[in-house]
């Protein structure tokens, strides 16, 4: 009996690592994701993503329009409508997938959204005081005074070059494309997540206010933050070095290399992923 | 006919204070009214039995109420007690006089709708008129306080006349310490190109029964800038009527009622675009919770000769509990045909992309949804043009509505 016991346990421990040959230990991945399906309407768009990250990693994932990226965001952040077929995806260790949107945050997940939404009649100010609030609840640490939190919020509106002004007004109120995506990076920096996925952030900007946003992101590199930069074009990743890069298209990775694959995609553009026909063709 | 209305009646009648004609006109169409019903069109989510029920008395004797301080403001107060006016301002600034008249008429007022706007002609105990003088520009704020005492019966009227280039900040501050009945209103004229800057809140106790509303006429090049804040009670009826009688006037709206409770709020916003190259704009937004009951009719009449007339109304509700009730009717009339006209009315659940994007920084959902329905109306107290009225407005607006969500 025990030998049995044994021998299955030792082929379940085989599996992981066939499932997973790029982690060796799961212990030093912050992300996990394996094997995920997910579907919106009812329209798979994820069909088998694979992806491990390590702390203090900078991940580039592109891809064509429609191959998922911006879905992958959503379903790691759980918004409705982003339904998880199959699958599984943990930050640090813990099941993501299972938690309510905010515990995802306050796990330290944070998302930078392309298009990030406006809410007049609530002010930044609040807003970023009951983000950090909570986050700060969550990691057992005390509240910061009203004053002591305008110091830190001014300090980071400076990093990001935002006028300290916006502070007062709605939440991405009449803020200009740049405004909001320099905001992003402003709540990036209050909120000290572990994980941040900054989705077609450069999309929009002008290589002025790229760098900003760049230099925003980079100020918060550290061994223990990781990054998952969404992008369409190569240009960002200039200003963000990303230690791998990633292909996704028609829902999973399909090609990883290091930076010089972003060059590649740059010069051949993504018209070679179409050509070749996909395994979901295939089977059929 | 109610009997309350037979008392009123009977009380205007038997008032010998030498203006017996002024109050002839009003008097006998009030004695051929008929009493509004659930039938009645302008009071069909409206019923009347707060005020038949009301058992609010004319007090011979009342107590002395000062009006809530703001801070950072000193108002130009103009008081009344229990339907009685009580202080003028001391030192009025150049150019703005106060005079007592003995009565005055809502002569451009449909009498059915205004039924209590009649029985206000003959029980305003005092009619107060203010003027502020052509050209002048009064920078003080002057405050309007109908104050009623517990259980009290008052009725105020005041008339303001803004003459040509002038300018005038009004505050009509309403507050009843409980089984108090009120008629209140308040009828402006302005000038050409002259602007008012107007507030009307009503933010009292629940078991009040308020009724009254606010009739602008705007001559040529005017501008009216109003904002009105209500909190329901057992009856809150508000009329307000904007006249467009000068062209090229411009008149902006806004209004936000914060119901718990049993309470009832009825704003009913009448626009009269009586000439061309005129501009309207209302946003009208409520919150009901409980079982509460909301009501809106928001009106715009574009006369025939109204071309060029640019007009949007905009009402939009939060139900706060299933209930909790909303009554809401825009009504257009257009005669004109080159005219741009917009209205909407919805009764809004919470933005779930908002409510996505506040999640995703950590903030829970509860706390996510109380920070978008609160900013829902803090949208319009932001537009407030006197930051020290929003300031102190917002406060008392968020504790009501903190209140509203433990239930």
């Amino acid at each position: 009996m025990k030998q049995a016991n044994f021998s299955k346990l030792a082929l379940k421990a085989l599996l992981v690592r066939l499932r997973n040959p790029l982690n060796m230990s799961n212990e030093n991945t912050l992300l996990s994701i394996k094997d995920l399906h997910a579907s919106v309407e009812e329209k798979n768009i994820l069909k088998g993503l694979n992806l491990d990250i390590k702390p203090g990693e900078v991940h580039a994932i592109m891809g064509p329009n429609g191959a998922g990226k911006s879905t992958t965001g959503y379903v790691l952040s759980g918004r409705d409508g982003y339904e998880v077929d199959s699958g599984s995806a943990t930050l640090d260790g813990e099941d993501l997938l299972e938690m309510e949107v905010e515990d995802r945050a306050r796990a330290g997940l944070f998302l930078a959204f392309q298009y990030p939404v406006e809410i007049p009649g609530v002010s930044n100010l609040e807003f970023l005081k009951v983000a950090v609030d909570a986050q700060r609840e969550a990691r057992g640490e005390e509240a910061l005074t009203s004053a002591e939190f305008l110091k830190i919020a001014k300090e980071a509106c400076k990093q990001v070059n935002l006028p300290v002004s916006f502070l007062k007004r709605g939440v991405n109120e009449g803020f200009s494309g740049g405004e909001k995506k320099r905001n992003e990076i402003m709540q990036m920096i209050l909120l000290q997540p572990k994980l941040c996925i900054l989705d077609e952030t450069d999309s929009g900007l002008d290589i002025d206010a790229m760098q900003v946003v760049a230099n925003g992101v980079n100020s918060q590199r550290s061994p223990e933050r990781s990054f998952i930069v969404v992008t369409h074009y190569q240009r960002l990743l200039d200003y963000i070095k990303p230690d791998f890069v990633h292909v996704l298209a028609d829902g999973k990775i399909v090609k990883s290399g290091d930076a010089s694959l972003a060059k590649e995609l740059e010069a051949q553009g993504y018209s070679w992923l179409q050509a070749e026909p996909t395994e979901d063709e295939l089977e059929d | 006919m109610s009997e309350w209305l037979q008392q009123a009646i009977a009380r205007a009648d038997s008032i010998q204070d030498g203006f017996e004609d002024q109050r002839a006109t009003s008097l006998a169409l009030l004695k051929d009214i008929k009493w509004p019903t659930r039938k009645t069109e302008a009071w069909k989510y409206t019923p009347l039995r707060a005020v038949e029920r009301s058992a609010a008395i004319f007090k011979e004797e009342s107590p002395e109420l000062e009006p809530v301080a703001v801070e950072g403001l000193e108002f130009l107060e103009l008081t009344f007690v229990d339907g009685q006016l009580v202080s003028l301002p001391e030192d009025l600034p150049e150019g703005l006089t106060i005079e007592m008249q003995e009565s005055s008429l809502f002569a451009e007022i449909k009498p059915e709708r205004h039924v209590f706007g009649l029985v206000n002609d003959v029980l305003a105990a005092d009619v107060a008129v203010v003027t502020v003088a052509e050209g002048v520009a009064i920078e003080q704020l002057l405050r309007i306080n109908n104050l009623l005492s517990n259980g009290a019966q008052g009725h105020i009227r005041v008339i303001v006349d803004i003459k040509a280039g002038a300018s005038l900040k009004v505050v009509e501050n309403a507050e009843g310490q409980g089984a108090s009945l009120t008629t209140a209103y308040t009828e402006y004229q302005i000038g050409a190109e002259a602007t008012l800057e107007h507030y009307r809140f009503a933010l009292q106790a629940a078991d009040n029964v308020a009724i009254g509303g606010c009739h602008f006429k705007l001559l040529e090049s005017a501008s009216l800038n109003s904002s009105i804040i209500g909190f329901g009670s057992d009856l809150q009826r508000i009329d307000t009527d904007i006249i467009h009688a000068g062209e090229k006037a411009d008149a902006k709206l806004n209004a936000i009622y914060l119901l718990d409770g049993k309470e009832l709020f009825d704003l009913h916003a009448n626009v009269e675009h009586a000439v061309p190259n005129c501009t309207t704009e209302e946003n009208i937004r409520g919150i009901a919770g409980d079982s509460s009951r909301a009501v809106f009719n928001g009106r715009i009449h574009i006369h025939r000769d109204a071309q060029k007339t640019l007009a949007e109304l905009n009402n939009r509700n939060l139900l706060m509990s299933d209930k909790a009730e909303i009554n809401t009717k825009p009504e257009l009339e257009i005669y004109a045909d080159d005219v741009r006209c917009a209205h909407g009315a919805t009764i809004a659940e919470i933005d779930k992309k908002a409510l996505y994007y506040l999640q995703t920084r950590g903030v829970s959902r509860s706390q996510a949804q109380l920070m978008l329905s609160f900013g829902f109306i803090n949208e319009l107290i932001d537009q407030m043009p006197t930051a020290e009225l929003a300031e102190w407005v917002r406060p008392i607006i968020r504790d009501r509505f903190s209140q509203m969500e433990v239930k």
